[in-house]
């Protein structure tokens, strides 16, 4: 489903180019749990806005779905983040003055989705993540579990063909944490492909796959938690 | 996502600003309140202006005596006989012609009641009233007995009324002019000219010989029976008189084309209004351009929400619109509370200069359409800004 094949990318800083990612090949199937690790600067989330259609290589192939990323025009990429992909990010990006229901409503009111379905299908996902009690609540009315709870309703709702969570727990607890990976777990099982971008081992073993990103190169991609566990 | 979609969208960030929005729609506000204020004043004083002209309908002329410049000069025009009686005599067998119409006037220094005011005194026939309407309040107006047997009686206009007897009766007193008693038989109104009244009071012309100790006439209208000979049939009249004058009178007599010279008092108040309106005008640009600040101020502020929308699937076009719309709507409210206020605006200044404000709805659709274009105009560049900001780095950006 996803196909990176020599992804390169480089920013300018000044004079200077600097190479953030360097011959990246990475394949993602359908219905995989894939964590992403890495030092802070290690490229990680270059690969995830890459991934997530946020950016574009600088040059190499990302085909995603039969699409060529890397000449899709803008609105075609606002097309497949809309249809294909749900962003789970790490500091909730709720927007402050919408309900939660409104929040998860934003994706399929850019998909063009009638109100009525919207309202259904957004009720239906919060209830999912267990907040239908809290369909008209602020996000400042919210703790931090609850409001990444609500964003991982706002990223099923589309459903989408994975979701792609930068550092999910981040912000939050432990209770809170173990919460949102149990949810993210649970869609796995359902069906869902789930892709976390993190720093923390603990996260990362809820994955059926880990890959390790050091200096802009995939260094490692092991399957099953407890041998990639006991190597680091 | 439908029109109505980010129609409610707009709204609903219009109103989580309250304060802002409020403070950025008030240069619209003002603006277009100006300008519909401006509009509706110039447009009653036209109408003013115009209401001055009533009853003179296309058929009448004014003709006037035109002297030389050179005789201008020694200043004896003055002395001149301009019309004579044997000149209206024979003005009145012209066959073209309906009504002559006479008419004398003097400013002259009246004292009544110890009160010392300037007057406008004009003598009058009983014509007078093809050419102007004359509407009386109190007691009534001359008889063809006070023409023909040269009554020594006199209307006085509100104003002088006022001037001359501060609320008391004035009918039934006597009024002294150039030492000779006139009875006050009837009050009359004028209109106000841009809110000037001056104390006006007509007599019979048949007096004004005993009166002013001269035959002559100043001022002369004559009605022409056929409307469509006016031109033809006022020539002739000057070609006429001009015939009759004495040698020694040097200068001719001329037509005064009352439709041309209302036709060019309306210019006159037009282009005034458009000035003054242009410059309103220019207050609403301004506006437009405090909108545009604060749309770019509000598009960084929420650099952010711009990138999560992008994030969720909002394409370039739709955020595009969706700071479009919130521009349009602002300027669109401001609009429609400055006609608000505006037409507030134009009624209270009109009830102190005592004439009707003439609210255009040309003006109102313009003003709506036009403040709602000065949205667009003016949200194109924030809209703009929004629409190019890159995801990523909208994302990153730290509120």
């Amino acid at each position: 489903m996803i196909y990176l094949k020599n992804i390169y990318k480089a920013y300018k800083q000044g004079t200077f180019e600097v190479e953030v990612l360097k011959n990246i090949n990475l394949t993602i199937e359908q219905g995989e749990f894939v964590s992403i690790m890495g030092p802070s600067g290690s490229g990680k989330s270059t690969l995830m806005n890459i991934i997530g259609c946020l950016d574009r290589p600088t040059y190499g192939e990302y085909i995603l779905n039969d699409v060529n990323i890397l000449h899709a025009e803008e609105s075609k990429m606002a097309l497949i983040r809309n249809k294909y992909i749900g962003f789970v990010f790490q500091h909730f990006h709720l927007l402050p003055r919408l309900s939660s229901l409104q929040n998860v409503e934003l994706p399929l009111l850019y998909g063009g989705i009638k109100k009525r379905e919207r309202y259904e299908r957004a009720k239906e996902a919060l209830i999912k993540v267990g907040l239908g009690e809290r369909l008209h609540y602020l996000p400042n009315q919210l703790s931090g579990g609850q409001k990444q709870r609500v964003a991982i309703a706002r990223a099923i709702v589309t459903q989408p063909k994975f979701i792609l969570a930068d550092e999910p727990t981040g912000a939050l607890d432990s209770k809170s944490s173990k919460q949102v990976m149990d949810i993210l777990s649970k869609l796995n099982m359902d069906g869902t492909t789930v892709i976390i971008i993190t720093h923390d081992i603990e996260v990362a073993s809820y994955a059926s796959r880990q890959i390790l990103i050091k200096d802009g190169e995939l260094v490692q991609d092991g399957r099953g938690r407890n041998e990639f566990l006991r190597q680091h | 996502m439908n029109f109505l979609d980010s129609i409610k969208i707009a709204f609903s960030s219009i109103l989580s600003h309250k304060m802002r929005s409020i403070l950025t729609m008030l240069g619209i506000i003002i603006g277009v309140g100006s300008i519909i204020t401006i509009v509706a004043i110039g447009q009653g004083g036209s109408m003013v202006l115009k209401s001055q002209f009533v009853g003179s309908g296309n058929n009448t002329l004014e003709i006037i005596f035109q002297p030389d410049e050179n005789s201008l000069s020694t200043g004896s025009t003055m002395d001149f006989s301009t019309f004579t009686p044997e000149d209206l005599f024979q003005l009145k067998h012209l066959p073209g012609i309906s009504h002559v119409i006479p008419t004398n006037t003097s400013t002259e220094l009246l004292s009544i009641n110890d009160q010392q005011v300037n007057t406008n005194v004009k003598g009058i026939t009983k014509d007078y009233y093809v050419v102007n309407s004359i509407h009386i309040i109190s007691g009534k107006k001359f008889s063809e007995n006070d023409f023909s047997q040269s009554n020594n009686v006199v209307l006085i206009n509100q104003k002088a009324e006022k001037e001359f007897f501060k609320g008391s009766k004035s009918i039934g007193k006597i009024v002294e002019i150039r030492g000779q008693p006139f009875q006050i038989i009837g009050v009359y109104k004028t209109n106000a000219i841009f809110g000037v009244e001056t104390p006006e009071m007509l007599i019979p012309l048949s007096v004004w010989p005993a009166t002013f100790g001269t035959e002559n006439i100043q001022s002369l209208t004559i009605q022409v029976k056929n409307i469509n000979k006016v031109e033809k049939t006022g020539k002739e009249a000057v070609e006429m008189l001009n015939k009759l004058k004495s040698p020694e009178l040097k200068g001719k007599y001329q037509i005064v084309n009352l439709a041309a010279l209302k036709k060019g008092l309306t210019k006159v108040t037009d282009i005034m209004t458009m000035i003054i309106a242009g410059i309103a005008g220019i207050s609403l640009v301004v506006g437009g351009v405090g909108v545009m600040n604060i749309m770019l101020v509000s598009v960084t502020e929420r650099t952010r929400e711009i990138g999560i929308r992008k994030a969720l699937g909002a394409s370039r076009g739709k955020i595009l619109l969706q700071f479009l719309i919130e521009a349009m709507m602002l300027t669109l409210i401001g609009g429609i509370i400055g006609i608000a206020l505006g037409v507030g605006g134009a009624f209270i200044v009109s009830s102190f200069a005592h004439w009707p404000p003439l609210i255009s709805l040309k003006v109102i659709v313009g003003g709506v359409l036009f403040s709602m274009s000065l949205g667009i105009v003016f949200g194109l560049l924030p809209a703009n800004k929004a629409a190019k900001l890159e995801p990523i780095e909208a994302l990153r950006y730290e509120e």
